[in-house]
């Protein structure tokens, strides 16, 4: 079965260290992009969140996610140049077509945010196990329920997928045709989505059973099957990332 | 009816889950045996048109298996899947029933009456108006067993048909397999119940690592202990009662021991 997950298992010191520093650079990384005035900032945040994914030799993974968000992100740059609410000065013509000096600065800004989010998201999905992040999540407090919930998202996911798989293969066998036009397919649709919906709530009462027949509610403190070393300058990071977005903010108040 | 040569299949183009399949399957009854995971649901899903051979050839009837969609060779070849979770979908038992056969453009009264016999033959002909969700596991098991036998299809391949059956489930089962077979159906099965395969196939199929292990008439293949053992199948218990009774037949069902038994008493 496929896993949800865009890990990359590598060798590099940004997979040491531990995710809930991680969590803390993401925050940091796009707070202070928001909230410091000028673009410089942002720039900044943006190389720093590239770099530290060449580092992690996760880049080439990283690709297609911005080729796909770049796609997204030069219609809203042809847009905002065009049509921008505030657009008054001219920046050039093409094809007839008159961009505004405003709506491009608007956009190479809406740009310079989005890579910054998904860089620094990036780092967290590409460099992490998704599993290791809500363990580390549950040890610092988080209820073992909403862990659990986190969890199996990612596990029922491609247990749906691969559920839906056999159903629709189910079905063919009896003569159901999922194959052709829109309508073929839009017919094919109820046999398959009664059988996974109806699987997957029947899997949730089981799992449910399975998990409280195993002490998933047990007031007592859990163990952890794993003692992960602390990651050594995880306190200083973390508290270097909590100064770094005050003084931002403080920037932006005083400014 | 069938006929499969150097087959070869991988799902992900570099391991083969099957490699250099050949046979010809006739008339007799067929069980195909083997562990988990050494390719006899792949092969299946190969013969009834889901999965398309990497290379070699697979034909039924006479007619190349990727000529056809699956859903076009559902009027030949019916497949009961192992979970009936995977398909029942429908309010009623009786809508379930019919799904197969409307869909292979039978009228809807010959639909009807097909769909009737074989939830006579199943025991749920007294359940039409149930939810199938409402059955117990071997009762939806049986519903999905009749769906397909409603569909009249020449080939019938039954997905683990044991699972979940009590002993009442199974002797239906039993009676449904030599009914098929009187009517001169193909029968083919993927089963893990040696004691079934003994009583019900005429002929066995050992997979082992994606290859054919062993082929031939059900009681000479189980009379190969020791290639047996190299594809973890054990001797149906009968066969290994009759051999730890020092009987040299192999015996696979409990009046061929008897009859056997009776011999070699009569002997000494």
């Amino acid at each position: 079965m496929k896993q949800l997950t865009l890990y990359v298992d590598k060798q590099s010191f940004v997979h040491a260290v531990d995710p809930i520093t991680k969590l803390f650079y993401v925050a940091f990384a796009i707070l202070t992009s928001m909230l410091v005035p000028t673009a410089y900032a942002g720039v900044i945040c943006a190389l720093l969140s590239l770099s530290l994914l060449c580092l992690a030799k996760v880049i080439k993974n990283a690709s297609p996610v911005f080729l796909f968000i770049g796609f997204v992100l030069f219609t809203v740059v042809v847009i905002q140049g065009l049509f921008g609410v505030n657009n008054q000065t001219e920046a050039f013509r093409l094809s007839g077509l008159i961009f505004y000096r405003e709506g491009l600065i608007t956009g190479a800004k809406i740009i310079l945010r989005v890579v910054n989010i998904v860089s620094a998201f990036l780092i967290l999905t590409l460099t992490t196990k998704a599993s290791d992040l809500v363990e580390d999540l549950v040890r610092a407090g988080l209820s073992p329920r909403i862990g659990y919930v986190i969890t199996s998202v990612f596990q029922i996911i491609p247990q749906m997928i691969s559920s839906a798989d056999i159903i629709m293969d189910a079905q063919r066998s009896r003569g159901m045709e999922t194959e052709g036009g829109l309508m073929v397919r839009m017919k094919a649709f109820i046999p398959l989505i009664g059988p996974v919906v109806l699987d997957s709530f029947m899997s949730t009462k089981e799992r449910a059973m399975a998990l409280e027949a195993r002490a998933f509610s047990a007031p007592n403190k859990k163990t952890f099957l794993r003692e992960r070393p602390a990651y050594t300058y995880a306190a200083k990071l973390r508290g270097a990332f909590v100064v770094l977005t005050l003084a931002a903010l403080i920037w932006r108040l005083a400014a | 009816m069938i006929s499969v040569s150097g087959l070869h299949f991988s799902y992900d183009g570099k391991t083969e889950v099957l490699s250099d399949i050949n046979l010809d399957i006739d008339r007799r009854s067929t069980a195909i045996i083997g562990q988990n995971g050494v390719g006899k649901t792949t092969f299946i899903k190969i013969l009834k048109g889901l999965l398309r051979p990497a290379s070699g050839k697979v034909t039924i009837l006479g007619e190349d298996v990727t000529q056809k969609s699956a859903a076009q060779w559902a009027s030949v070849i019916g497949l009961v899947f192992q979970n009936p979770n995977d398909q029942i979908f429908k309010k009623t038992v009786l809508e379930e029933t019919l799904f197969g056969p409307l869909n292979i453009k039978m009228t809807p009264k010959a639909a009807r009456k097909r769909a009737m016999e074989a939830l006579s033959a199943v025991g749920l002909a007294d359940k039409t108006d149930v939810n199938p969700y409402d059955l117990n596991l071997s009762d939806k098991k049986l519903l999905c067993i009749a769906s397909v036998l409603a569909m009249n299809t020449r080939i019938v391949i039954f997905d683990e048909p044991t699972i979940a059956q009590d002993w009442q489930g199974l002797e239906r089962i039993k009676a449904i397999i030599n009914s098929l077979k009187a009517q001169g159906k193909l029968i083919m099965t993927i089963v893990h119940d040696i004691d079934f395969v003994a009583e019900c196939f005429e002929r066995t199929v050992v997979f082992n690592e994606g290859k054919v292990l062993l082929d031939g008439d059900t009681a000479d293949v189980f009379a190969h202990v020791d290639v047996l053992r190299q594809a973890r199948v054990s001797q149906p218990h009968i066969a290994q009662l009759a051999e730890l009774a020092g009987l040299r037949r192999v015996c696979l069902t409990e009046d061929e021991f008897v009859r056997a038994f009776k011999d070699y008493a009569f002997i000494q």
